[in-house]
């Protein structure tokens, strides 16, 4: 008798202290560790702070949510191993994305198996949203491969015609990411892996069609490359006026800049892809004068999302991020914290964890009815690419990242200073 | 033409130069204790950041501070001795026994840096570490060139110890043979200790010199692994003065096949001289052929 009503009390106890505790799982992998791993310790950070201000909000649907953060090491199998663990083994009721397009390739196949809605922070390169996915969303403002666009645009609007390069020379890691952007500006064909179809071709590319010669390209591996200086001088003997480095991390954009630097390089226009983290400017301090980069975010960009319900704006992330890590947050923290409200909203608006309705709600955003960020307004396509997201284009001047691209957008659009004067 | 050879040169023997101090701790502790020390990359990158906060907090030059960093690095070296590798000694299976065992040393050395200084990627930026002299076409970068002169200088002195003095002559005589050494009245375990301590001080050398060279974040050692496995190799393993040559050797071939196939390929250079003296000649430039049983 004494036996069962312990059994009895053990199990009351236990369903009550379920229903005490009922959480919504979240897990997200990220490299914070490894090559990534400056840009996968932010996006922890702007994971961490979202579900923090969340729960302090009161949780969705009134209930606590739940992060679960692992660490892959910038591998793709461990990430892919890390997700499968947060499907089978803890049972999450929903994933945040990981970064960089190498991770987020192979992922995004184990997350559409399992039906859950894949968010992504970072993975811009097209052939991702091309494997026929129904559930993948874009929380950035095009795919890599039409960032060219930007620079295109701030080539021809702001730039007098006369004095605009006439040469260029692109060099880029050997990284799904990179390898991207270079195909939308020297316009080769983007292909499936899988079974080599044509995705898109990008012919004739951003830079030719602004009237640039392409006189130097070049690629280095993804890890274990030393010989910055070399490339650099080879890039400084090309002549060109325009040097794009297509760049992975920040780390491999700090050491680009400081071999062009020690070379005495001079262009008259610098653009990296990587280039927004406080750690570039650490790095090369005034040879990062006039170097441009296209990010997805700025602290001073008048965007304003929801959050919790209610109304929450650019300017309120960065407050609560420096009043939570006590330094400025970059984009990096910014895009995965929009995705966390991102996956907030859906699983508001589907009124459930059920991935299938999550999906549902996103795909009938419209300009109209969007996704509210602070990253501003999403809806997708068919692909899961946003409709109508301009990139920004960001400089750094003065030991300050101003966004100068577009002009007519918001307010407070700095002067772009050009030509660079040497590094 | 020729211009171009004499800049693949000033840039190669500038880079060997680094690659040759951050070797030669390696290919030291292998050739006294036949330790494979896979965590001497890591305790590069402790040498590294502590060149770092000197010079973020106190605007500390990393070559001076490299005595610092050789200090705290070879006492880190003693204590890892006592702790983890004395104890395994008389181990049948000491050499084995020893590549698990730094292997694990360097994960939770990584471990350990990222916890204190976070995973972000670090590097130190004294005036020259970006500055070069022309001279006519041909330039060469002054950080390489002060981190190479300052390499050549130490291995220079490590030389003239390991010839010159008593227990130079000790250590010399356990990397030749440890039995004899041992029957000769060398006292081996502490010939160990010293010489294990004086290859990590030599880590922590080449991490100062690397901190203004290359950028560092705590992970960043699995890259170098390769690299320095591939010099040792080459040079002969245990021969300091192979590790040194094969240093420039292989700096300089990558940059000639950075120059002129591409940047894709300089790395590469590594790997193949890796499997082709393995498979042409395993024991390197100056290392022994070992016996057949």
């Amino acid at each position: 008798m004494k036996t069962s009503k312990a059994i009895v009390v053990t199990i009351a106890a236990t369903l009550a202290a379920t229903a005490s505790t009922a959480e919504i799982k979240i897990g997200a992998s990220l490299p914070l560790t490894g090559s990534f791993s400056i840009a996968g310790s932010k996006h922890e950070q702007g994971y961490e702070l979202c579900v923090d201000l969340i729960n302090q909000r009161g949780g969705i649907l009134g209930e606590q949510v739940k992060l679960i953060i692992s660490d892959n090491r910038s591998d793709p199998a461990t990430a892919i191993n890390q997700f499968e663990r947060f499907i089978n083994v803890d049972q999450v009721d929903a994933v945040f994305g990981t970064f960089s397009s190498r991770l987020s390739f192979p992922v995004a196949n184990i997350l559409e198996k399992n039906g859950y809605v894949h968010p992504l922070p970072a993975g811009g390169a097209l052939r991702i949203y091309t494997q026929g996915h129904e559930r993948v969303f874009y929380f950035q403002p095009n795919a890599a491969e039409y960032v060219g666009a930007t620079l295109q645009g701030v080539i021809e609007d702001l730039v007098p015609a006369d004095n605009r390069p006439t040469t260029a020379a692109v060099v880029a890691a050997d990284d799904f990411f990179a390898n991207a952007i270079e195909a939308g500006l020297l316009g080769t064909k983007v292909t499936d892996p899988g079974d080599g179809s044509l995705v898109e071709d990008m012919a004739p590319g951003f830079l030719v069609d602004t009237g640039i010669e392409i006189v130097y390209s070049e690629k280095w591996p993804e890890e274990g490359f030393n010989d910055w200086i070399n490339l650099a001088n080879s890039i400084k003997r090309s002549g060109a006026e325009l040097i794009v480095a297509l760049t992975a991390s920040a780390e491999e954009t700090v050491q680009i800049t400081r071999a062009l630097q020690t070379v005495r390089a001079e262009p008259k226009m610098v653009y990296y892809s990587q280039g927004t983290q406080s750690e570039f400017y650490e790095g090369t301090g005034d040879a990062s004068e006039s170097v441009m980069t296209h990010t997805s975010w700025h602290p001073e960009v008048p965007f304003s999302g929801v959050l919790a319900g209610e109304e929450f704006t650019n300017q309120d992330f960065v407050d609560a991020f420096k009043a939570k890590f006590e330094e400025m947050p970059d984009e990096d923290s910014a895009i995965p914290f929009a995705v966390c409200q991102g996956i907030e909203q859906s699983i508001l608006g589907a009124g459930s964890t059920d991935n299938g309705e999550m999906a549902a709600w996103l795909k009938a955003r419209t300009n109209d009815d969007p996704v509210r960020t602070i990253l501003g307004r999403f809806s997708w396509d068919s692909r899961g690419l946003a409709i109508d997201k301009p990139f920004l284009m960001a400089q750094w001047n003065g030991g300050e990242l101003q966004f100068i691209y577009p002009t007519d957008e918001f307010p407070g659009v700095a002067m772009m200073s050009y030509p660079k004067q040497g590094f | 033409m020729i211009i171009d050879i004499i800049q693949i040169l000033a840039l190669g023997i500038s880079l060997g130069g680094v690659y040759a101090l951050m070797g030669s701790g390696l290919s030291l502790v292998f050739g006294v204790m036949r330790i494979v020390n896979l965590a001497h990359p890591a305790m590069i990158m402790g040498g590294a950041y502590v060149a770092y906060w000197a010079f973020r907090l106190a605007g500390a030059d990393p070559i001076a501070m490299l005595p610092v960093a050789v200090l705290i690095l070879a006492a880190t070296g003693l204590v890892l001795y006592k702790l983890v590798f004395e104890r395994e000694a008389q181990s049948a299976r000491y050499s084995e026994m020893t590549v698990l065992l730094t292997f694990a040393l360097a994960m939770v050395v990584e471990g350990l840096l990222g916890a204190m200084f976070t995973n972000t990627q670090r590097i130190t930026s004294p005036e020259y570490a970006t500055d070069a002299y022309f001279v006519g076409d041909v330039f060469v970068p002054k950080g390489q060139l002060f981190a190479a002169v300052t390499s050549v200088a130490i291995i220079s002195a490590l030389a003239l110890f390991l010839k010159y003095s008593r227990f130079g002559n000790a250590i010399r005589a356990t990397t030749q043979n440890r039995e004899a050494a041992q029957l000769l009245g060398v006292n081996v375990n502490h010939v160990c200790l010293v010489s294990f301590a004086i290859g990590v001080g030599l880590a922590g050398a080449a991490g100062a010199l690397v901190s203004f060279v290359f950028s560092f974040f705590p992970s960043k050692h699995w890259e170098w692994i390769v690299i320095l496995m591939s010099l040792v190799v080459l040079g002969g393993m245990g021969s300091v003065l192979g590790t040194v040559l094969a240093a420039f050797i292989l700096a300089t071939a990558s940059v000639f096949v950075g120059f002129y196939f591409g940047a894709t390929w300089s790395t590469l250079t590594f790997f193949v001289a890796l499997f082709v003296v393995l498979l042409v000649r395993p024991q390197g430039i100056f290392g022994e052929k070992p016996e057949l049983a």
